[in-house]
């Protein structure tokens, strides 16, 4: 049997854009054995991923020891070392390496693991010419493009398949939740998803924002829940430290204290999720939640908006741009979320602009609000363009 | 005497010349006494060398804190003797596959620790040393293991004296045979006198055969001057402060885009606290060599902790202050001169005209000098002086040079060789000659290497540098106009004198000679990685000779001259460099991996 391998070492939101290029590769190969390389942290979500027979975790903190005494002092048996780590990992080669990410040590994990690779890369690990789906993906974040060909299908093109037909949505996984959260998700509505913090410092909410949106939706939605999810949990303890006594039964803190598989239970527990650009965000998403983001700092609705449809993402126009091009909002769409929360859509918002998701044959794309959508003649000649033949 | 004879038969396979001399020592040196817990201990000169409560429970626990620093393959080297009890602890938990050896200043001692307790088969693994502290060190340096010392204090504290000869004649040694090349980060000053050593230094590690950054924060000094010129002086102090620090930051960006093995600064380079605690941390070592009077410049205080190694041009006083500092490991290492710049020269009859006197002095208008000079003045010679800061000294100005101007190198090395007799007292803020007259100044170094005769004042240090034919010195300022007199009449004496000094700098003070010592210094400290790029272990030869367990790497190592230094990031340079056109073997995409890894690490700035 054929045996192929998807690698896929960036972060979490872009394991789970992964989603659709492995079902269709799936539908293109279904005689292949597909597995998937990803980073030992994120193994758990890898191994929700339908159409993936065998996750193979990636131990990048090892290969930095290893680089570290190999820096120190190189020595022969460092390689050695390093070569019985991948016998283990993988004692054959594979027969095709899928890669994902233009990341110099996916391409080169590629080269290692299999015996052809296809990526973004047109010569080999080292080669500097971009294969025609890289070049958009990278032209899409450099030149700060409008979006027609949303990320998660672009990994489709790098892989050589056209965007499956329909949203593939991951299982929720079966594990059990700490006993005091158990109740999420019951008697109350809706329960919202919060995501208090995120990787990169800069694209984190103010704690006053998150602290103001809650007594806002608290206030506004009589039901309601809110539970604070993600990592931070001094972020989380923050946000509840000024919050009214009203607020008091009606907020769930899970951060710091769940798997990412307990983390995916509690998301799809909840009606909705509200967060920035993150990981999370795209789990969500992935699990058929409608979500809704709030872009800013770096990120952009072009390049990473959630895939799938029923989403909504604020983008912030305006603000305070440092000389990375990090944008900081002075205002943020506290009230403007809570209304499309009720299927209010609200008209205008200074600062920001309300992207709606959407999806075709062609796959997802963003349509702002009050504009028309790109015309789908402009995102079929993409897909001539870049991938001429039919996949 | 049981025990004695017990041990001295478990020492069979150590070198009979060992056992003959435990045989005929004496012994008694150690007074040996019951612990708490009943195991012999031992007191001398009312001290306990080991624990009076339980020896064996203590040199566990000491045992277990020296392990984490070893490294598979190192000899570890003990310093102390006393009655065994953490050498045996050690030999008990040393790595697999390395040695260990104990110095062994005083046989009498070791007689003592044989006789004192039953001693176990541990002792015939280990390596004994014996011998004068030179024959010690010639032994120590024909290992072929990377040395590791270990000092068990209260032991070792007896032989203090022998053990300081030790080290000092193994740096010789390891100096000498020291053939690998480093990467040395060379961060000099903005301005001032610690300048042209910086660039001595940087020349010196070049011509050792290293690879020097050379960090010159010399091109800021026009704007530091700027700064200057504010009212007050809070004002001119913030700025100035602020702009060290963005000089420092400057500094780590440099060694981030090029890591070095080692940042060397020399006094006065602008690296804050703060930076040295941040470079530490990304585990590059850092040294300084303070060039100057701690007396005089006491900002030392605040960076003794920031640095793993201070090199100091003064003795015992100056290294207990560092390490009451926080330094922790001070080095004497006395100034030198660079034969390149501090040379003879053959003047021309104008320049002899222009630049000679019978009596010269070149250098700053220390107050002290300001009083000493005119004392010396005299109808009897011609008198020159060079150099700035003289303003205001009457007496003076008639013998005073280009109205004060600042001398560079190349005219103060004129006047060195115009010159029959050189002054040169040493600096001092008081009134005389120096009441600390300990380290020795570049003058004297730089005189020497020119040939040219001096006279300086008396240092606590300089009978180890020079001997008095080589340089003549005075005690009192009285005595100069005397010596003057003396030395303008007798010529011959004078050449000989002057071209004996020139001799003994050639072989003993270059800058050459003491970053030879400085490098070896840090070595010994660190054997698996400065002392192990020192030794030639990087390099392709040797990296050849270990790939057994991986011959594929051969190829890619003989890319590279024989000889030369390669590490993983030169690997895979090379590699990306041949990698156009052509399938990349396994182990060239191994490389390429870790050096991946390799490259994200230093998120230096």
């Amino acid at each position: 049997m054929p045996r192929a391998l998807v690698i896929q070492l960036a972060r979490l939101g872009d394991l789970v854009q992964s989603l659709p290029a492995i079902t269709q590769l799936r539908v293109r190969h279904p005689e292949t054995q597909l597995d998937l390389l990803c980073p030992s942290h994120l193994a758990e979500v890898g191994r929700l991923l339908p159409g993936i027979e065998k996750v193979l975790e990636w131990d990048g903190a090892a290969w930095q020891r290893r680089a570290m005494a190999a820096q120190q002092d190189l020595r022969a048996e460092h390689l050695v070392e390093v070569e019985t780590m991948l016998m283990a990992l993988a004692p054959d080669r594979y027969d095709c390496a899928y890669v994902l990410n233009q990341h110099r040590r996916a391409l080169v994990a590629g080269s290692l693991l299999a015996r052809e690779v296809k990526g973004p890369l047109l010569h080999g690990p080292l080669g500097e010419t971009l294969t025609p789906w890289a070049a958009y993906v990278r032209d899409v974040a450099q030149r700060r493009l409008g979006q027609r060909v949303h990320l998660a299908d672009a990994f489709c093109g790098l892989c050589g398949v056209s965007p499956p037909g329909h949203i593939t949505l991951l299982d929720p996984p079966a594990v059990r939740l700490p006993e005091d959260l158990e109740p999420i998700g019951k008697h109350g509505d809706p329960w919202i998803a919060l995501i208090v913090g995120a990787g990169e410092t800069e694209r984190c909410v103010p704690t006053e924002v998150w602290r103001r949106w809650i007594t806002s939706f608290l206030a506004s939605m009589p039901q309601g829940r809110v539970v604070l999810v993600g990592t931070e949990g001094e972020r989380a303890a923050e946000i509840q430290s000024l919050l009214p006594s009203s607020a008091l039964g009606r907020i769930w803190d899970t951060t710091g204290r769940t798997s990412l598989s307990q983390l995916a239970a509690i998301l799809v527990r909840c009606h909705q999720v509200v967060g920035s650009d993150t990981g999370p965000l795209h789990l969500a998403a992935a699990l058929g939640r409608p979500v809704i983001g709030w872009y800013f700092a770096r990120a952009r609705v072009h390049e990473t908006g959630p895939y799938g449809t029923n989403h909504w993402v604020w983008q912030a126009e305006q603000g305070d741009v440092d000389e990375r091009g990090v944008l900081a909002p002075c205002q943020w769409p506290v009230d403007e979320t809570i209304s499309l929360l009720s299927h209010q859509v609200p008209t205008s918002t200074e600062n920001w602009s309300l992207w709606a998701s959407h999806r075709d044959e062609l796959g997802a794309y963003y349509v702002e609000v009050g504009h028309e959508a790109i015309a789908p003649l402009q995102r079929t000649k993409i897909w001539q363009e870049l991938q001429p033949s039919p996949v | 005497m049981e025990y004695l004879n017990q041990n001295i038969e478990r020492l069979h396979h150590s070198s009979s010349a060992l056992i003959r001399a435990v045989k005929e020592s004496s012994g008694g040196v150690l007074a040996v006494v019951p612990s708490r817990e009943g195991s012999p201990s031992v007191m001398h000169q009312g001290q306990w060398v080991h624990s009076a409560y339980d020896p064996k429970k203590e040199a566990r626990s000491w045992a277990e804190q020296q392990v984490k620093k070893w490294k598979t393959g190192e000899l570890g080297v003990v310093l102390g003797v006393g009655l065994l009890y953490h050498v045996e602890a050690l030999a008990f938990v040393k790595p697999h596959d390395s040695r260990l050896a104990v110095v062994v200043p005083d046989v009498a001692v070791f007689k003592d620790a044989l006789g004192a307790r039953a001693l176990g088969a541990w002792l015939n693994t280990v390596q004994w040393i014996i011998g004068t502290p030179e024959e010690m060190a010639e032994q120590l340096a024909s290992q072929s293991a990377p040395l590791r010392f270990f000092t068990y204090g209260p032991a070792a504290r007896l032989h203090a004296e022998a053990h300081q000869r030790l080290e000092t004649d193994l740096r010789r040694l390891v100096a000498s045979k020291a053939g690998g090349q480093l990467h040395v980060a060379v961060v000099g000053p903005i301005y001032g006198g610690s300048l042209p050593i910086a660039r001595y230094v940087v020349s010196a590690l070049n011509e050792l055969g290293h690879r020097v950054s050379w960090l010159d924060h010399s091109a800021h000094h026009t704007s530091y001057e700027a700064f200057g010129s504010f009212r007050e002086d809070r004002h001119r102090l913030t700025v100035q402060s602020r702009f060290a620090d963005v000089l420092s930051l400057s500094t780590i960006a440099h060694i981030a885009e090029d890591p070095p093995d080692l940042v060397l600064a020399i006094a006065q380079a602008p690296l804050t606290l703060a930076v040295l605690q941040h470079l530490r941390k990304k585990k590059f070592p850092t040294a300084m060599w303070f060039v100057e009077n701690y007396r005089h410049l006491t900002y030392w205080q605040q960076l003794a902790g920031g640095y793993d190694y201070w090199f100091v041009i003064q003795q015992s006083e100056c290294i207990e202050a560092l390490k009451r500092a926080g330094a922790a490991h001070v080095h004497y290492l006395p100034m030198a001169a660079d034969p390149s710049v501090h040379h003879p020269l053959v003047l021309t009859s104008a320049e002899q005209q222009e630049y000679g006197a019978d009596v010269s002095f070149v250098g700053a208008g220390y107050a002290n000098r300001r009083t000493l000079l005119p004392q010396w003045l005299s109808p009897e010679w011609t008198f020159k002086l060079w150099g700035n800061e003289w303003d205001g000294v009457s007496d003076l100005s008639r013998v005073l040079q280009r109205n004060g101007a600042r001398i560079d190198t190349e005219t103060c090395m004129k006047v060195f060789n115009a010159t029959a007799v050189n002054l040169n007292p040493h600096s001092s803020s008081g009134m005389g000659l120096d009441p600390y007259p300990d380290f020795v100044n570049p003058r004297t170094f730089e005189l020497a290497a020119c040939g040219a005769f001096q006279l300086v004042d008396e240092r606590t240090l300089l009978t180890d540098l020079f001997t008095s034919e080589e340089v003549v010195r005075f005690r009192q300022a009285e005595e100069v106009p005397r010596l003057i007199r003396t030395w303008l009449k007798e010529s011959p004496d004078r050449r000989a004198s002057a071209e004996a000094s020139r001799r003994r700098v050639l072989r003993d003070h270059t800058y050459r000679h003491r970053l030879q010592e400085l490098l070896a210094v840090v070595g010994m400290r660190q054997p698996d990685r400065i002392g192990s790029i020192l030794r030639g272990d990087r390099s392709t030869t040797v990296l050849k000779e270990r790939a057994a367990t991986m011959p594929e790497l051969i190829p890619l190592l003989s890319k590279f001259p024989p000889g030369q230094r390669v590490e993983l990031k030169d690997l895979a340079e090379d590699i990306r460099t041949r990698a156009p056109g052509r399938q990349l073997a396994r182990e060239e995409l191994l490389v390429l991996m870790l050096d991946c890894y390799r490259a994200e690490k230093r998120d230096l700035v």
